[in-house]
């Protein structure tokens, strides 16, 4: 079975942008690390960030990565995701996370409008040792701030992986 | 404002231990803009044959990074962060971060990561499965203006 097909391999260097409608904000660091059980004053406390001689509390390193708030203007899908999707159909599988590599350049603070930009890297297929059908896609997204500051990378693999045949 | 203290090859992270019920799962949603119903919705997963409201791996990234942060201090500074998915956790499972040191060389700390769940909600409670790993990281000095 092949799952790389000439269409999808076409998108292979397709790009996305999408840029906050407005400033991260304190708001928002807080109630991520309140989410998460962070309870590093270093989110929260001005007192806490000038001791360790930052100029302003900063977020938790992977709340860039993790959020979905830069996708603005448009409803969630039927299943309730709004977050960035490169909509890519694989008939005859399911997807899982293949998991995420971040690169941090320097701490977001809340002034920073956050542009994210996604790319297709790389789109390879494989087969597991049971024999099914995998294909692996690989997207980079990079994160800036308004200023043109690099904040982060991230490299995600999502993998789509055959439907099992009926029981045999 | 002190220097970065430097750990030794082979130190182990304090484990972070924590039980990830469905409030949590739900708060998380929201903070990260991720409604996606495998999170939350029980009409949504019994559909999919989805046995229980999945935990948004995403999370593994927050917790080891709040293990590192806490252990290392403010002046430590995550550089990189990698994990790669192995098993689904579910909502009221217990998860643990670990990992140890793997070099220290040049003022980058190299550490060894994973995400286990555990049977009990306590630090030497047995794994039941891999959430997460391998998982890697390196962490600095906060460089100037970072």
């Amino acid at each position: 079975m092949t799952l790389l097909t000439d269409p999808l391999r076409a998108r292979i260097g397709e790009t996305a942008t999408y840029t906050a409608p407005e400033p991260l904000g304190r708001a928002a660091i807080r109630y991520f690390a309140l989410a998460v059980g962070d309870a590093n004053p270093l989110y929260t406390d001005d007192a806490a960030a000038a001791a360790a001689g930052l100029d302003d509390v900063v977020a938790p390193p992977t709340l860039i990565c993790e959020t979905n708030q830069y996708v603005a203007g448009r409803p969630a899908d039927a299943e309730g995701y709004l977050g960035h999707s490169w909509h890519l159909e694989v008939p005859g599988t399911r997807l899982v996370r293949g998991g995420n590599a971040y690169t941090f350049h320097r701490h977001v603070r809340p002034t920073d409008v956050v542009t994210a930009t996604w790319r297709i890297a790389d789109m390879v297929e494989r087969t597991t040792g049971s024999g099914q059908a995998m294909l692996s896609v690989v997207s980079e997204a990079s994160y800036a701030n308004q200023v043109g500051d690099r904040l982060a990378d991230n490299r995600e693999t999502l993998v789509f992986v055959e439907l099992k045949k009926a029981a045999q | 404002m002190s220097a970065l203290a430097l750990p030794s090859v082979g130190d182990a992270v304090p484990p972070l231990v924590r039980t990830i019920a469905l409030p949590d799962m739900i708060a998380y949603a929201g903070a990260t803009w991720d409604w996606h119903k495998l999170h939350y919705d029980a009409d949504y997963l019994a559909a999919k044959q989805v046995p229980a409201p999945v935990v948004d791996g995403q999370v593994f990234g927050a917790l080891l990074a709040e293990a590192l942060q806490d252990w290392l201090g403010p002046q430590a500074f995550i550089r990189t962060l990698a994990f790669r998915f192995k098993n689904l956790v579910f909502a009221g499972e217990t998860i643990r971060c670990e990992g140890e040191v793997t070099s220290v060389e040049d003022g980058v700390i190299a550490l060894d990561l994973r995400v286990v769940v555990v049977a009990a909600d306590g630090a030497d409670g047995v794994v039941v499965k891999v959430a997460a790993a391998p998982c890697t990281a390196e962490v600095v000095a906060r460089p100037e203006g970072a």
